[in-house]
């Protein structure tokens, strides 16, 4: 029996139980083909039943893996000392009560379009992890609960819309950074049904393709007929496995990724061949620029949730990471390299998605897992600084050129309205139109609330 | 939104007691009718007993007769009055009660006591249980860890002291009004008089109201020390057979310390294990809507018991339909016992290719070759089966498999031991670890005294691998619940913070559990290579809700003193591994149980609370009494379930077993693990998969760390083998699995290079039939039916030149990606 309300439907002071979520979590359990689940959610719709968020939102994190520096970016402190202000000097943007530094001119004519949350900080290790896991879902792992990611809650709540995936990773996901720790960017207890879709390539690259999304090249279209056939002269003989409920998934797998394979409507939306050489140029010629440019193709095909790592690691890559020595960047190779190809792709995106009429249904935020050490270090770089730093947020009911929050002067803790990860996480539910007061079904069964008590939205920003 | 449910006043009573026999329910009188809950005492005016009218038939209750069907009368209406299948008290005095239905009457005594005397209701024991039902003290509302809306209640009411304090003291006592009970916030919210974020919870109207005003009005009395505890809860009928479609009202009681037994079936939260056989609501009214077992779980003031619902087929199976199984052995009689009582008919046994492809691939990881596919098939011995049972326990093979499952229950990590270097092939400390797992299979040691030998380990972590265990695990925290739920089964990271809500353990056992690893230290060596791991002689883990150590305890075993300077890991691993310790054999026996059946008797497999009973009760304390009279010598127990007709039945299912899926009347398909389901292709294709650092030809169940880089085998849901749990394995069939074996390289490359072994089988001339033969053979354990070959004859038939290799390899893939080749059947 198939309990569509138990599919995401907001329910408060309740214990849940877990089968509710289990008779969902494994539709093909219960004999159902995605053809009745179909007639089910249109059954559904007929009884008034509401999805529980906003099916128009959809949600493009992107993730400043490394962590730039608050105040050479977006929190500049040209009155500190030298040791603290850094090489660079800010500039005007489009809003007059916002500088932001020099090495982002772009962005700076887009500022009506964003707004800075200037005293983000998080009270765990200094490590890379636990901001990832904080920043993605909320929460700090303990106790060995695995908490989602924002994209997989997404994922749960709402369902695919299309024939793609819910919830896309792009280019894929984060890697090693040192702390041997999960990073949140999986569906954790919410089970891998709703883990997200790794595109595992670089968009950028000429040859670009979803690894495994389309049959390698001397597997034409015939030869995939005869597979299938053939597949089904074996699978008919056994026809009686059906019986258990891994075997009805595993047809269910079948028909989704063939439902996948065979959508023009998803294959085109990962054919970055279909922008004109003008648009592409516009995001930037790089990985993250083309990572942008995807995510925006998937958004406009139905995808919810898009998270685009700006890098995959901390080691031996130029990243947003600049402690100033090697394995890792230096304050210059940010300036030369990382903050271009931000600032080139970032304003790209939110331009298009302006001229396209998406940004009011599309929140764009930027989060990264701390902020950096306010005082240069001898390598010339900083350090990891989890007590202050800047993100951004843009559309999806989000206002523009607004500044929430300050830190004191040297960046160094935020002097107002101090926002933590569980904050951050609650503002992106909000923009998807999720109560936050929903449980969802934890460990063992019990309900697990979206956000930790207490926490809200940034109201500020709406 | 959930809306509470106003629960009819039908089935509640406060005092109850059996004033003549003691808690069981009385013998079966000479009519076939029985009165639940037998003959009971009614104490003073607010007292209330429900009445459920039974059938028997000889030793079983099958059902109850409808409420509308009985009449109830009062054998002195001055005395006691039935309203609704309801006996409320009159005055002081016995009398009996008589139930008339058209197929006969039945009688119980009854005693009324206590009417004179002035009553209040108990704040720890009716107002906690209004406060619990109504909702307030569950983990989404006040009894959350931080609260809701400012007021903090204690989850599911463990600590009525402080519920107390917060109810009556906090926020300036604004929650109670004593001069006016009517207006105070605890009765005006839950009746949304004043606006309520948890929505409405009672009436005014209601009982719940009544408790509360009344209680506020008596003054709010405190919990006082010598109140009357709760001792245990019953439920009454304890095991009815049903029919489909049939409902039965249960009556929990509960026994407290004075003596008194009170019907608190109204205050007791219930829920159902199996929800496809037997469905509760919260009054107590269970409804069967299917087939089997349902056990039912009824929770009240921090007390858990469980019944159980049977409903046999319909038609149950003709016993012929049971002859055909085998009695090999206890796990035969067990199952055999449940499936009769459920008339749900065995599957006929599997067939020899079946059976040599599902004890290989159960056992060992790994296909049977075609050679000694064809030779089991040919063999005529009718022992044959158990000879191939005692080849495949003593294979090398099993120690890779083997070795790969306790890997992944010790937490075997090479990213983690290596901090963070990736080379798992030149890993030092991986490879003293793994080893250590690896040489105790290989010399069969027996599981307590891996585990003792585990929890004791100490020294440089290079010579003695056990040792990591305790690098992986550096808070005393982290030990005690990984080692609770890796060798008992048992959740009790819950009771970091507060009394486990679904289980008898409570803060204080955890942090004299966790105690117990708090004089473990980890030094490292110079050079830092490597580290010494040892037992210090003092220090303590400070329990932060007293501030003070706990004295080490094993769970519920006895306590060491805290200045006792001996390694506190020692009691702890007496008392772990002790046969008489319920929890470690049974553990490990599901664990060894659902590698098999691919059902643990208990789901997840590391879940054995209370609460989550299994399947088959009695064959899991028989196979667990079993390991312990062996000694714990896990292939013992693995030799019984291989050979038990249970085990080799066939997948297929009968129309009649086809719901079935805990009895164990056919053997469940499961989607082979990641790494056999690899190692398999390679073996079919001839192509082995090449691991970064290891040799080639190394298999993927012969990695000693989960952390090799493999995007097939980490699609396929191998573990990360950060946390311990069963959890972090799937084996559930996704998209993206699809996605690479229809499109990704893995499979592709292995069927397109030319030399393997569709290349060398065409290379060498053989016919069209006879490479598909050896194909289905080796990946199936069965050949191609007429029907198969004929299509595939045909599409092969219609490729010409090139094509017809490619065409060979299209029919490859259709097998490697059929279910009968993804799944052990």
């Amino acid at each position: 029996m198939l309990r569509i309300t138990g599919n995401g439907a907001t329910r408060t002071c309740d214990g849940l139980s877990r089968r509710d979520f289990l008779q969902v979590g494994t539709l093909g359990a219960v004999g159902l083909s995605l053809a009745d689940l179909a007639r089910a959610e249109t059954a559904a719709k007929k009884a008034g039943l509401k999805k529980p968020g906003n099916d128009k939102r959809s949600c493009i994190m992107i993730f400043n893996l490394g962590a730039p520096s608050q105040i050479d970016t977006w929190d500049m402190k040209p009155d500190a000392p030298s040791e603290i202000r850094g090489p660079f000097k800010p500039i005007s943007t489009k809003v007059p009560e916002i500088q932001i530094s020099e090495i982002f001119p772009q962005m700076a004519q887009h500022a009506d379009k964003f707004s800075l949350v200037r005293s983000c900080y998080h009270t765990a290790a200094a490590v890379h992890d636990t901001g990832h896991q904080m920043m993605q879902t909320g929460r700090l792992f303990t106790g060995g609960i695995n908490t989602p990611h924002a994209g997989c809650v997404t994922s749960y709540l709402m369902g695919r819309r299309t024939d793609l995936p819910a919830h896309v990773i792009i280019p894929e996901p984060m890697g090693r950074t040192g702390g041997n720790l999960p990073h949140g960017q999986d569906a954790g207890f919410l089970g891998k049904a709703h883990d997200p879709f790794a595109l595992m390539a670089d968009p950028s690259k000429p040859n670009f393709k979803v690894p495994d999304l389309l049959p390698p090249a001397d597997l034409g279209e015939a030869r995939l007929d005869r597979r299938r056939r053939l597949r089904s002269v074996v699978d008919d003989t056994v026809k009686n496995f059906e019986a258990t409920a891994d075997a009805q998934l595993l047809d269910a797998g079948f028909e989704s990724a063939f439902r996948l394979m065979t959508s023009v409507q998803a294959r085109e939306a990962f054919d970055l061949s279909k922008e004109t050489t003008k648009t592409r140029e516009r995001y930037g010629m790089n990985r993250f620029g083309q990572s942008c440019l995807l995510a925006r193709r998937l958004i406009e095909a139905g995808v919810r949730f898009v998270t685009i790592n700006t890098f995959i690691t901390v080691f031996d890559e130029i990243t947003w990471d600049i402690h100033g020595s090697k394995p890792f960047t230096s304050i210059e190779g940010m300036r030369d390299i990382v903050a271009p190809a931000y600032d080139q792709g970032y304003s790209a995106l939110l331009e298009d998605l302006t001229q396209r009429g998406l940004l009011d249904d599309t929140m764009v935020c930027n989060l990264a897992e701390f902020g950096r050490t306010p005082r240069i270090n001898p390598a010339g770089g900083r350090d990891h600084w989890p007590q202050c730093w800047t993100v951004k947020f843009a559309g999806g009911g989000v206002q523009g050129g607004r500044v929430v929050g300050r830190s004191d002067q040297i960046g160094g803790v935020p002097a107002e309205r101090p926002i933590d990860p569980g904050e951050i996480v609650a503002t992106i539910y909000k923009s998807l139109g999720f109560d936050l007061e929903t449980h969802l079904p934890g460990p063992q069964g019990r309900p697990f609330a979206l956000v930790d008590f207490g926490k809200r939205e940034i109201h500020e920003l709406f | 939104m959930h809306t509470v449910r106003l629960l009819p006043l039908v089935a509640w009573a406060i005092f109850w007691n059996p004033a003549f026999s003691s808690a069981v329910a009385p013998a079966a009188p000479a009519s076939s009718l029985t009165i639940l809950p037998g003959d009971f005492t009614l104490y003073g005016p607010a007292c209330r007993q429900s009445l459920v009218v039974e059938r028997r038939a000889q030793h079983d209750y099958v059902g109850q007769i409808a409420a509308d069907e009985v009449s109830f009368q009062s054998g002195d209406e001055k005395i006691v009055r039935i309203e609704n299948g309801m006996a409320i008290p009159v005055a002081d005095g016995t009398t009996t009660i008589t139930a008339n239905h058209a197929s006969g009457t039945a009688t119980v005594n009854v005693k009324v006591v206590d009417m004179t005397k002035p009553f209040t209701w108990s704040f720890r024991n009716h107002v906690e249980s209004v406060l619990l039902k109504s909702g307030c003290t569950t983990g989404p509302c006040h009894g959350a860890q931080s609260g809701k809306g400012g007021f903090k209640l204690s989850l599911r009411g463990y600590d009525p002291e402080g519920d107390f304090v917060a109810l009556t003291r906090q926020a300036r006592g604004r929650r109670i009004t004593p001069t006016d009970p009517g207006r105070s916030l605890i009765l005006t919210k839950p009746t949304g008089a004043v606006a309520h974020k948890g929505g409405l919870r009672f009436r005014v109207d209601s009982l719940e109201y009544k408790i509360l005003a009344d209680w506020i009005a008596a003054g709010t009395p405190a919990p006082k020390p010598d109140d009357a505890r709760i001792e245990r809860i019953q439920i009454l009928p304890e095991n009815v057979v049903l029919k489909k479609n049939e409902s039965q009202q249960l009556i929990v009681l509960a026994h407290f310390s004075d003596g008194r037994v009170e019907d608190v079936t109204r205050w007791t939260l219930f829920t159902s294990a199996n929800e496809s056989a037997v469905q509760i609501d919260q009054t107590g009214l269970a409804t069967t809507v299917g087939y089997g077992e349902g056990a039912l779980t009824a929770w009240y003031l921090s007390k858990v018991t469980t019944s159980s619902i049977t409903v046999p087929m319909a038609t149950p199976a003709p016993a012929a339909a049971y002859k055909n199984s085998a009695d090999r052995n206890f796990i035969d009689q067990l199952v055999m016992g449940k499936l009769m009582s459920l008339g749900i008919p065995p599957s006929p046994q599997s067939t020899d290719g079946e059976f040599i492809r599902r004890v290989y691939l159960d056992t060992l990881g790994i296909l049977p070759t075609l050679d000694e596919t064809k030779q089991f098939m040919a063999d005529k011995a009718p022992n044959k089966r158990d000879l191939l049972i005692e080849a495949v326990l003593d294979r090398p093979e099993f120690v890779d498999y083997w070795s790969y499952k306790w890997s992944d229950l010790l937490l075997v990590n090479g990213d983690k031991l290596g901090f963070g270097n990736r080379d798992n092939a030149n890993q030092a400390l991986l490879w003293s670890y793994y080893s250590w797992v690896r040489n105790h299979v290989e010399a069969d040691t027996p599981w307590d005294l891996l585990v003792r030998e585990l929890m004791t380990a100490s020294g440089s972590n290079l010579e003695n691998g056990a040792s990591n265990f305790y690098l992986l695990h550096q808070d005393p925290l982290d030990m005690a619940e990984t080692t609770t739920v890796a060798f008992l089964g048992l959740n009790i990271n819950c009771a970091r913070c507060h009394n486990h809500p679904l289980e008898k353990w409570s803060n204080d056992q955890y942090y004299a559990m966790a105690n117990l690893f708090s004089r473990v230290r980890v030094k490292q060596d110079a050079g830092g290579k490597s580290s010494v791991v040892y037992a210090d002689v003092s220090g303590d883990l400070i329990q932060p809700l007293t501030g003070k150590p706990r004295p080490p305890t094993p769970l519920d075993g006895t306590p060491l003193a805290l200045d006792d300077p001996k390694d506190r890991r020692v009691h702890l691993a007496a008392w772990l591994t002790s046969p008489t310790n319920p929890y470690f054999a049974r553990s490990i026996t599901n664990r060894v149980w659902a590698n098999f059946f691919g059902r643990g008797l208990v789901e997840p497999v590391d879940d054995l609370r209370l609460t989550n009973p299994p399947s088959n009760p009695e064959l899991l304390d028989a196979a667990a009494k079993y390991l312990v009279d062996q000694k714990f010598q896990l292939k013992s127990l693995m030799r019984q379930i291989l050979q038990s007709a249970a085990y080799q039945r066939s997948s297929m299912p009968l129309a009649a077993n086809e719901l079935d899926d805990r009895f164990y009347s056919r053997y469940y398909p499961k989607r082979l693990m990641a790494e056999v389901l690899l190692d398999a292709a390679s073996n079919i294709t001839a192509q082995p998969t090449k691991f970064p650092g290891f040799p080639d030809g190394y298999r993927a169940l012969q990695l000693p760390s989960s952390s090799a880089a493999s995007y097939f085998l980490s699609t396929f849901g191998r573990p990360d083998r950060l946390v311990t749990c069963a959890c972090e394995r799937s084996d559930q069939p996704t998209m993206v699995q699809v996605l690479h074996i229809t499109n990704g390289d893995t499979v592709n490359m292995k069927l397109s290079a030319k030399d393997n072994a569709l290349g060398k089988a065409l290379a060498a001339g053989k016919s069209d039939a006879e490479v598909l033969d050896q194909l289905f053979l080796h990946a199936l354990s069965r050949l191609p039916t007429a029907a198969e070959k004929d299509r595939v004859v045909k599409e092969l038939a219609a490729a010409q030149g090139y094509d017809k290799r490619k065409a060979w390899e299209d029919v490859y893939w259709s097998v490697l990606s059929s279910k009968e080749f993804l799944f052990n059947h």
